[in-house]
């Protein structure tokens, strides 16, 4: 727990500090499954501390559809999405962020941020590649348009 | 006395469509859109001196004898013998309405309004905004073209059951009653409210026991979507509610979803079938994405044919199947300035009831309209309202600690959905004793339009 941000375990093999999840369902499925429902409502109400997670990870998704176009095939997409994971990004609650109001880190604390920022690190690059397996299920081709067309909906009106 | 054996003459108009037929019938003979098309060019005028020109159009076919008045109506009012006739029963007042006598015959009502209105030389017009009537003149010739044209009856010899939305004013009926008795010198006139007809036409549905005038009725239809509790045949005004979710925002909302992927046909038109031939309820939305991930059966596809049927485009169809109809359930999904579902509305609206009916209104619950139509709506609004109510019985046994008997929340679907409030007109309007109940042309005579103010409410049991 950094601030109110959770660092849940993830089932992964990109280098972090998140433990392996004992049960083969994890925060990134749950964000996968929750990503199209959540995608049309605009407010959220956070129960547990788990939702601040969920709520970046949907955010996320979001950005990385963005970057994809309807003739993207996979292996360009994983070029894309890797990028995407990599490039630098703001950590949620430090300056520049969103959804500031959601979430409270402590910036001061440079040993906890920087747990936050590998953590999340490797929470995008294994929710991008996860992402891509469900686009591309049915052809490595073209992503799915029924997951693209999500690109125009803006979870909470937000955008990373 | 040649009326007492012809059928009741049922009319049911609504914003969106009217529903015009015979009564004993199980459905309306036609159904077209409740539109007006005017020629364009008189259309200003027509608006400024609305009560002068519409009287002289209706006196020409009421006191020029009922077979030859009705008679152009027929053909599309456009013989000679038609210009002739009202020409001169008009030039009788002066020669300028006489002129303007001619143009007065100069529009279409129904699907013709809308195809006449797509040349220049007519304007369209919807005679009633959110259920009730705003242009009487519009309405009357819209009455006179159904009567006439559509249902080709003369209204001397037939009683009208008419409609009406809850909390109309009395004014209202009497502005209806003045022009059914004195232009179209119908026999007799009964005007219901729809929600009292849409619960009597529950009763075909096997769920219905006692034939109760009691009930939440749930009407749906193109622009705005009631929430009327009836107790006894009596609607509760104070406690009704409207929801700003209707088949249009629906139509709308699944339009927006095809925009945003893309789709080579996005038309309105397309979005309209879409939601009458694939759309759904279901239980859960999340669940119901991942039904789709494992089931590509579930994406459908839709072909939109050309008017020469030369090419042919083909629309997919994805989650908007379910997720259209989830607009009533979840509102925040389509709209921002509506949030609340209608399952909350409902149980508000019954809340907002005397304590005594609430078990009455909870119990029957009925759906009307074609926007209830979606399947598993009512098994889905039962349960979401079963267990916003099980939730507040729990929480007050908890506060007080006695038990409660429990409320039994029961939603009505039946065959009869779509033309509901006509076909609870109907049921009525057959019946030996509907001519009773009835004001006829002598009593209107005798006492004046203030007669219609009060009508006695039927017993069917």
């Amino acid at each position: 727990m950094v601030g109110n941000f959770v660092i849940l375990p993830l089932n992964t093999k990109y280098r972090g500090p998140a433990f392996p999840a004992n049960s083969d369902y994890d925060i990134i499925d749950e964000c996968l499954d929750l990503f199209r429902a959540n995608s049309f409502f605009k407010n959220f109400e956070i129960k547990s501390p788990a939702d601040r997670v969920l709520i970046y990870g949907i955010l996320f998704v979001n950005e990385v559809l963005a970057h994809l176009r309807p003739h993207t095939n996979y292996n360009e997409a994983v070029k894309i999405a890797t990028n995407v994971a990599l490039d630098s990004f703001t950590i949620p609650g430090t300056p520049g962020f969103p959804l500031n109001t959601v979430y409270s880190v402590p910036v001061q604390d440079h040993n906890a941020m920087e747990l936050l920022r590998t953590y999340i690190q490797q929470f995008r690059q294994e929710l991008a590649m996860r992402l891509l397996e469900r686009l591309y299920r049915d052809s490595r081709d073209h992503p799915s348009k029924f997951w693209l067309a999500f690109t125009k909906r803006r979870f909470m009106n937000k955008t990373l | 006395m040649s009326y007492l054996n012809n059928p009741a003459v049922v009319m049911d108009n609504g914003t969106g469509l009217t529903k015009l037929g015979f009564a004993g019938n199980d459905s309306p003979s036609w159904i077209f859109p409740t539109a007006i098309a005017n020629a364009a060019s008189s259309n200003a005028k027509n608006t400024a001196s609305s009560s002068s020109t519409g009287g002289a159009g209706l006196a020409a076919s009421s006191t020029g004898g009922s077979s030859a008045a009705s008679n152009p109506y027929f053909t599309n009012a456009t013989s000679t013998t038609n210009f002739g006739n009202l020409t001169t029963a008009s030039l009788m007042s002066n020669n300028l309405s006489g002129k303007r006598g001619t143009e007065d015959l100069d529009f279409y009502i129904g699907n013709e309004a809308l195809t006449a209105s797509q040349g220049a030389n007519y304007s369209l017009n919807y005679p009633i905004r959110h259920g009730q009537v705003e242009n009487w003149d519009h309405m009357e010739r819209f009455w006179e073209n159904s009567i006439f044209k559509y249902l080709r009856t003369e209204p001397e010899d037939h009683f009208f059951l008419l409609t009406e939305p809850p909390l109309n004013p009395p004014e209202n009926r009497e502005q209806v009653a003045e022009i059914f008795f004195e232009s179209f010198n119908c026999a007799g006139l009964y005007i219901a409210v729809q929600a009292v007809l849409a619960l009597a036409a529950s009763w075909t549905s096997s769920k219905v026991v006692d034939r109760s005038l009691t009930g939440t009725v749930i009407d749906s239809g193109d622009g705005v979507t009631h929430v009327i509790p009836v107790a006894e045949g009596y609607v509760i005004g104070s406690a009704l509610k409207n929801i700003p979710i209707a088949g249009r925002d629906i139509t709308q909302f699944i339009q927006s979803l095809l925009r945003e992927r893309g789709e080579v046909d996005t038309s309105l038109r397309t979005a309209e079938r879409i939601k009458q031939e694939y759309c759904y309820v279901c239980p859960d939305i999340v669940k119901e994405f991942n039904k789709f991930d494992r089931d590509a059966e579930k994406f459908a596809q839709y072909v939109v044919e050309n008017q020469d049927k030369t090419r042919q485009k083909v629309v997919d169809i994805g989650y908007e199947r379910f997720l259209a109809p989830e607009i009533f359930f979840n509102p925040e999904i389509a709209s921002s300035d509506f949030l609340t579902p209608l399952p909350t509305v409902l149980d508000q609206t019954i809340q907002a009831c005397p304590i005594d009916v609430r078990k009455g209104l909870y119990n029957n619950i009925v759906l009307s309209g074609g926007s209830t139509m979606f399947k598993d709506f009512g098994r889905r609004l039962q349960r979401d309202l079963k267990s916003i109510v099980n939730n507040r019985i729990a929480e007050t046994e908890r506060l007080s600690g006695a038990r409660s008997t429990g409320v039994d929340v029961q939603v009505i679907s039946h065959r009869k959905q779509r033309n509901a409030v006509w076909f609870g007109g109907s049921l009525l309007a057959q019946t030996p004793e509907f001519k009773g109940y009835c004001h006829t042309k002598k009593d209107y005579e005798e006492y004046g339009p203030e007669i219609v103010r009060n009508f006695s409410l039927f017993n069917m049991v």
